[in-house]
Protein backbone atom coordinates (compact mmCIF):
# COMPACT_ATOMS: atom_id res chain seq x y z
CA UNK A 1 0.00 0.00 0.00
CA UNK A 2 1.18 3.60 -1.13
CA UNK A 3 0.17 6.81 0.45
CA UNK A 4 0.74 10.28 -0.60
CA UNK A 5 -0.64 13.80 1.38
CA UNK A 6 0.64 17.33 2.16
CA UNK A 7 1.78 15.38 5.55
CA UNK A 8 4.07 12.42 4.42
CA UNK A 9 4.94 9.69 1.75
CA UNK A 10 4.68 6.13 2.88
CA UNK A 11 4.73 2.78 1.73
CA UNK A 12 3.20 -0.21 3.43
CA UNK A 13 3.40 -4.17 3.64
CA UNK A 14 1.12 -5.96 5.51
CA UNK A 15 0.69 -9.60 6.29
CA UNK A 16 -3.06 -11.12 7.50
CA UNK A 17 -2.47 -14.28 8.93
CA UNK A 18 -5.98 -14.42 9.74
CA UNK A 19 -8.60 -11.98 8.29
CA UNK A 20 -8.71 -10.91 12.31
CA UNK A 21 -5.79 -9.24 12.38
CA UNK A 22 -2.01 -7.78 10.25
CA UNK A 23 1.05 -7.00 10.86
CA UNK A 24 3.27 -4.73 8.67
CA UNK A 25 6.49 -2.48 8.43
CA UNK A 26 5.66 1.10 7.14
CA UNK A 27 8.13 2.93 6.00
CA UNK A 28 7.36 7.26 5.99
CA UNK A 29 8.66 10.19 4.68
CA UNK A 30 7.64 12.87 7.32
CA UNK A 31 7.57 15.43 5.04
CA UNK A 32 6.05 17.51 8.45
CA UNK A 33 9.00 16.81 10.35
CA UNK A 34 11.48 16.28 7.21
CA UNK A 35 12.86 12.97 8.83
CA UNK A 36 12.20 9.77 7.47
CA UNK A 37 11.34 6.10 10.06
CA UNK A 38 9.12 3.26 10.22
CA UNK A 39 6.55 1.87 11.72
CA UNK A 40 5.77 -1.95 13.28
CA UNK A 41 1.75 -2.22 12.20
CA UNK A 42 -0.63 -4.40 14.06
CA UNK A 43 -4.47 -3.38 12.75
CA UNK A 44 -6.69 -5.89 14.74
CA UNK A 45 -10.84 -6.40 13.39
CA UNK A 46 -12.38 -5.42 16.78
CA UNK A 47 -15.86 -6.20 15.17
CA UNK A 48 -17.24 -7.33 12.04
CA UNK A 49 -20.72 -8.01 10.94
CA UNK A 50 -21.99 -8.93 7.57
CA UNK A 51 -25.57 -9.27 6.17
CA UNK A 52 -26.39 -10.50 2.87
CA UNK A 53 -26.21 -6.70 1.42
CA UNK A 54 -23.83 -5.07 3.93
CA UNK A 55 -20.51 -5.42 5.85
CA UNK A 56 -19.52 -3.28 8.70
CA UNK A 57 -15.81 -3.38 10.60
CA UNK A 58 -14.16 -1.60 13.30
CA UNK A 59 -10.88 -2.16 13.65
CA UNK A 60 -8.21 -1.31 15.87
CA UNK A 61 -4.61 -0.14 15.05
CA UNK A 62 -0.82 0.59 16.73
CA UNK A 63 2.40 1.08 15.77
CA UNK A 64 5.75 1.67 17.08
CA UNK A 65 8.38 4.01 15.74
CA UNK A 66 11.71 2.92 14.59
CA UNK A 67 12.51 6.11 15.98
CA UNK A 68 12.09 4.35 19.68
CA UNK A 69 9.74 3.29 22.40
CA UNK A 70 8.84 7.24 22.75
CA UNK A 71 7.14 7.54 19.04
CA UNK A 72 4.32 5.44 19.00
CA UNK A 73 0.58 5.56 17.67
CA UNK A 74 -2.69 4.16 18.22
CA UNK A 75 -6.41 4.72 16.89
CA UNK A 76 -9.73 3.07 15.36
CA UNK A 77 -10.90 3.07 12.03
CA UNK A 78 -14.21 1.70 10.68
CA UNK A 79 -16.51 1.21 7.57
CA UNK A 80 -19.83 0.21 6.86
CA UNK A 81 -20.46 -0.22 3.19
CA UNK A 82 -23.07 -2.11 0.85
CA UNK A 83 -22.56 -2.00 -3.04
CA UNK A 84 -24.10 1.20 -3.47
CA UNK A 85 -23.03 2.86 -0.40
CA UNK A 86 -19.90 3.70 1.95
CA UNK A 87 -19.15 5.62 5.11
CA UNK A 88 -16.42 5.34 6.83
CA UNK A 89 -13.90 7.09 10.37
CA UNK A 90 -11.14 7.21 11.07
CA UNK A 91 -9.14 8.29 14.36
CA UNK A 92 -5.30 8.03 15.28
CA UNK A 93 -3.20 9.89 18.30
CA UNK A 94 0.39 9.77 17.59
CA UNK A 95 2.40 10.32 20.34
CA UNK A 96 6.45 11.47 19.61
CA UNK A 97 9.37 12.52 22.09
CA UNK A 98 8.75 16.44 21.78
CA UNK A 99 4.64 16.33 20.93
CA UNK A 100 0.92 14.80 20.51
CA UNK A 101 -0.75 14.86 17.49
CA UNK A 102 -4.50 13.68 16.58
CA UNK A 103 -5.56 13.13 13.12
CA UNK A 104 -9.14 12.23 12.29
CA UNK A 105 -11.31 11.66 9.01
CA UNK A 106 -14.34 11.07 8.03
CA UNK A 107 -15.33 9.59 4.43
CA UNK A 108 -18.87 8.79 2.16
CA UNK A 109 -19.23 7.60 -1.03
CA UNK A 110 -21.55 6.59 -3.75
CA UNK A 111 -21.05 3.92 -6.36
CA UNK A 112 -22.66 5.75 -9.38
CA UNK A 113 -23.17 2.09 -11.06
CA UNK A 114 -22.48 -1.56 -9.38
CA UNK A 115 -19.80 -3.66 -11.53
CA UNK A 116 -19.83 -7.04 -11.56
CA UNK A 117 -17.07 -9.59 -10.12
CA UNK A 118 -13.85 -8.71 -12.28
CA UNK A 119 -15.19 -5.65 -13.70
CA UNK A 120 -13.99 -1.90 -12.91
CA UNK A 121 -15.17 -0.08 -10.00
CA UNK A 122 -16.11 3.07 -9.54
CA UNK A 123 -16.51 4.99 -6.32
CA UNK A 124 -17.34 8.90 -6.12
CA UNK A 125 -16.58 10.03 -2.24
CA UNK A 126 -16.09 13.20 0.13
CA UNK A 127 -13.86 13.02 2.46
CA UNK A 128 -13.26 15.31 5.77
CA UNK A 129 -9.99 15.00 7.30
CA UNK A 130 -8.29 17.28 10.67
CA UNK A 131 -4.64 16.81 11.82
CA UNK A 132 -3.63 19.07 14.53
CA UNK A 133 -0.63 20.01 13.05
CA UNK A 134 -1.98 21.97 10.34
CA UNK A 135 -5.65 22.99 9.94
CA UNK A 136 -9.21 22.65 10.73
CA UNK A 137 -11.34 20.11 8.83
CA UNK A 138 -10.45 20.00 5.24
CA UNK A 139 -13.42 18.34 2.91
CA UNK A 140 -12.61 17.24 -0.67
CA UNK A 141 -13.79 14.95 -2.92
CA UNK A 142 -12.07 11.70 -3.84
CA UNK A 143 -12.15 9.26 -6.33
CA UNK A 144 -11.90 5.30 -6.24
CA UNK A 145 -11.16 3.04 -8.16
CA UNK A 146 -10.61 -0.72 -8.19
CA UNK A 147 -10.38 -3.72 -10.63
CA UNK A 148 -8.75 -7.62 -9.72
CA UNK A 149 -6.59 -7.18 -6.83
CA UNK A 150 -5.50 -3.70 -7.42
CA UNK A 151 -7.17 -0.12 -6.18
CA UNK A 152 -6.07 3.57 -6.55
CA UNK A 153 -7.84 6.50 -5.11
CA UNK A 154 -7.26 10.39 -5.93
CA UNK A 155 -8.53 13.45 -3.41
CA UNK A 156 -7.65 16.74 -4.18
CA UNK A 157 -8.17 19.86 -1.89
CA UNK A 158 -6.78 23.67 -2.41
CA UNK A 159 -5.92 22.99 1.10
CA UNK A 160 -3.75 19.67 1.58
CA UNK A 161 -3.55 19.27 -2.33
CA UNK A 162 -3.01 15.55 -3.09
CA UNK A 163 -4.10 12.83 -1.06
CA UNK A 164 -3.39 9.61 -2.77
CA UNK A 165 -3.79 6.21 -2.15
CA UNK A 166 -2.44 3.02 -3.97
CA UNK A 167 -3.31 -0.34 -2.87
CA UNK A 168 -2.03 -3.94 -4.35
CA UNK A 169 -3.35 -7.54 -2.78
CA UNK A 170 -0.99 -10.18 -3.49
CA UNK B 1 -78.26 -14.71 -0.15
CA UNK B 2 -77.90 -14.03 -4.05
CA UNK B 3 -75.68 -11.49 -3.42
CA UNK B 4 -73.51 -13.52 -0.83
CA UNK B 5 -73.51 -16.93 -4.14
CA UNK B 6 -72.25 -13.19 -6.41
CA UNK B 7 -69.77 -12.51 -3.48
CA UNK B 8 -68.53 -15.97 -3.64
CA UNK B 9 -68.08 -16.58 -6.67
CA UNK B 10 -65.86 -13.39 -7.14
CA UNK B 11 -63.81 -14.24 -4.48
CA UNK B 12 -63.26 -17.83 -6.06
CA UNK B 13 -62.43 -16.29 -9.73
CA UNK B 14 -59.87 -13.94 -7.95
CA UNK B 15 -58.48 -16.62 -6.15
CA UNK B 16 -58.15 -18.47 -9.22
CA UNK B 17 -56.81 -15.97 -11.12
CA UNK B 18 -53.61 -15.37 -8.53
CA UNK B 19 -53.04 -18.72 -8.39
CA UNK B 20 -53.38 -19.30 -11.98
CA UNK B 21 -50.68 -16.01 -12.48
CA UNK B 22 -48.15 -17.39 -10.12
CA UNK B 23 -48.31 -20.84 -11.83
CA UNK B 24 -47.89 -19.19 -15.25
CA UNK B 25 -44.97 -17.01 -13.42
CA UNK B 26 -42.89 -20.41 -12.61
CA UNK B 27 -44.05 -22.07 -15.98
CA UNK B 28 -42.51 -19.21 -17.69
CA UNK B 29 -38.82 -19.70 -16.39
CA UNK B 30 -39.38 -23.08 -16.94
CA UNK B 31 -36.68 -23.75 -19.99
CA UNK B 32 -36.11 -27.09 -20.28
CA UNK B 33 -32.02 -27.59 -19.78
CA UNK B 34 -31.92 -24.32 -17.95
CA UNK B 35 -30.90 -25.56 -14.74
CA UNK B 36 -30.86 -22.50 -12.46
CA UNK B 37 -35.13 -23.23 -12.18
CA UNK B 38 -34.29 -26.46 -10.31
CA UNK B 39 -35.60 -26.82 -7.11
CA UNK B 40 -33.26 -27.58 -4.37
CA UNK B 41 -34.21 -29.94 -1.17
CA UNK B 42 -37.66 -27.43 -1.14
CA UNK B 43 -35.89 -24.27 -2.48
CA UNK B 44 -35.41 -22.24 -5.61
CA UNK B 45 -32.23 -22.59 -6.44
CA UNK B 46 -31.49 -18.87 -6.48
CA UNK B 47 -28.70 -17.23 -9.19
CA UNK B 48 -28.82 -15.09 -11.86
CA UNK B 49 -29.28 -17.19 -14.96
CA UNK B 50 -27.75 -16.23 -17.77
CA UNK B 51 -24.15 -16.37 -15.00
CA UNK B 52 -25.43 -19.61 -14.05
CA UNK B 53 -25.59 -21.34 -17.61
CA UNK B 54 -22.27 -19.54 -18.97
CA UNK B 55 -20.89 -21.24 -15.45
CA UNK B 56 -22.21 -24.90 -16.47
CA UNK B 57 -21.92 -24.74 -19.95
CA UNK B 58 -18.42 -27.26 -20.04
CA UNK B 59 -19.39 -28.98 -17.01
CA UNK B 60 -21.60 -32.10 -18.21
CA UNK B 61 -21.39 -34.72 -15.35
CA UNK B 62 -19.62 -32.58 -12.99
CA UNK B 63 -21.51 -30.99 -9.65
CA UNK B 64 -21.72 -27.50 -8.50
CA UNK B 65 -21.71 -26.27 -4.92
CA UNK B 66 -23.70 -23.10 -4.88
CA UNK B 67 -22.97 -20.96 -1.44
CA UNK B 68 -24.35 -18.11 -0.05
CA UNK B 69 -22.11 -15.57 1.24
CA UNK B 70 -23.04 -13.11 3.60
CA UNK B 71 -20.78 -9.70 3.58
CA UNK B 72 -19.62 -9.97 0.35
CA UNK B 73 -20.73 -6.73 -0.86
CA UNK B 74 -16.98 -6.05 -2.38
CA UNK B 75 -15.17 -7.52 -5.82
CA UNK B 76 -12.03 -6.28 -4.13
CA UNK B 77 -12.39 -7.92 -0.77
CA UNK B 78 -13.87 -11.06 -2.20
CA UNK B 79 -10.74 -11.67 -4.53
CA UNK B 80 -9.39 -13.46 -1.05
CA UNK B 81 -12.42 -16.08 -1.58
CA UNK B 82 -11.20 -17.06 -5.09
CA UNK B 83 -7.55 -17.64 -4.08
CA UNK B 84 -7.84 -19.78 -1.05
CA UNK B 85 -10.39 -21.90 -3.37
CA UNK B 86 -7.69 -21.67 -5.83
CA UNK B 87 -4.94 -23.48 -3.57
CA UNK B 88 -8.14 -26.25 -3.21
CA UNK B 89 -6.99 -29.03 -5.90
CA UNK B 90 -10.46 -30.44 -6.23
CA UNK B 91 -12.09 -27.33 -6.95
CA UNK B 92 -12.54 -27.51 -11.17
CA UNK B 93 -13.97 -23.88 -11.47
CA UNK B 94 -15.07 -21.04 -9.49
CA UNK B 95 -17.35 -18.10 -9.71
CA UNK B 96 -17.95 -14.90 -7.76
CA UNK B 97 -21.58 -13.31 -8.54
CA UNK B 98 -21.13 -10.12 -6.18
CA UNK B 99 -25.04 -9.09 -6.96
CA UNK B 100 -26.52 -12.41 -6.12
CA UNK B 101 -24.26 -13.18 -2.72
CA UNK B 102 -23.13 -16.42 -4.66
CA UNK B 103 -19.83 -18.41 -4.75
CA UNK B 104 -20.48 -20.88 -7.59
CA UNK B 105 -18.00 -24.02 -6.90
CA UNK B 106 -17.25 -26.67 -9.22
CA UNK B 107 -15.83 -30.41 -8.46
CA UNK B 108 -16.14 -33.60 -10.00
CA UNK B 109 -18.82 -35.93 -10.34
CA UNK B 110 -17.64 -37.98 -7.03
CA UNK B 111 -16.13 -35.61 -5.18
CA UNK B 112 -17.80 -34.99 -1.31
CA UNK B 113 -18.98 -31.52 -0.95
CA UNK B 114 -17.82 -30.39 2.71
CA UNK B 115 -20.17 -27.63 3.92
CA UNK B 116 -17.89 -27.25 6.78
CA UNK B 117 -14.84 -27.11 5.40
CA UNK B 118 -16.42 -24.11 2.50
CA UNK B 119 -17.48 -22.61 5.43
CA UNK B 120 -13.96 -22.06 7.42
CA UNK B 121 -12.40 -21.56 3.54
CA UNK B 122 -14.96 -18.58 2.88
CA UNK B 123 -15.11 -17.50 7.01
CA UNK B 124 -10.65 -17.25 6.19
CA UNK B 125 -11.57 -14.63 4.07
CA UNK B 126 -13.55 -12.87 6.36
CA UNK B 127 -17.31 -13.56 4.93
CA UNK B 128 -19.90 -16.07 6.19
CA UNK B 129 -20.91 -18.93 4.25
CA UNK B 130 -24.63 -18.96 5.13
CA UNK B 131 -26.31 -21.76 2.65
CA UNK B 132 -24.91 -24.47 0.52
CA UNK B 133 -27.28 -26.03 -2.48
CA UNK B 134 -25.28 -28.93 -4.58
CA UNK B 135 -26.42 -29.09 -8.31
CA UNK B 136 -25.77 -32.37 -10.21
CA UNK B 137 -25.11 -30.94 -14.17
Amino acid sequence: MMESNNMQDSVYYHYSPSYKYSLGIQQIKDKYFNSNYSYLRLTYLLNRRNTKNSQRNLYLQSGLSSDGLDHYFYGTHGDWETRRLYAGFGYKKTMMETLDYIEQYLQVGVAPYIGEYGDLHTWLMFKAKKNDLTSDWDTYPVLKFFKGNALVEFGYSDTSNWDIHLMYRF
Amino acid sequence: MKYLYLVFVMMAAVYTSAHNHTMHDMDSHNHEGHLHDTMVDGKLLEVDPKRFDDFVAELEGKQVAVVSVSGMVCDFCARGIEKTFSKDKSVLKLDVDLSGGKVLIAFDKDQIIDFEDIKKKILSNGQNATDLQIIKI
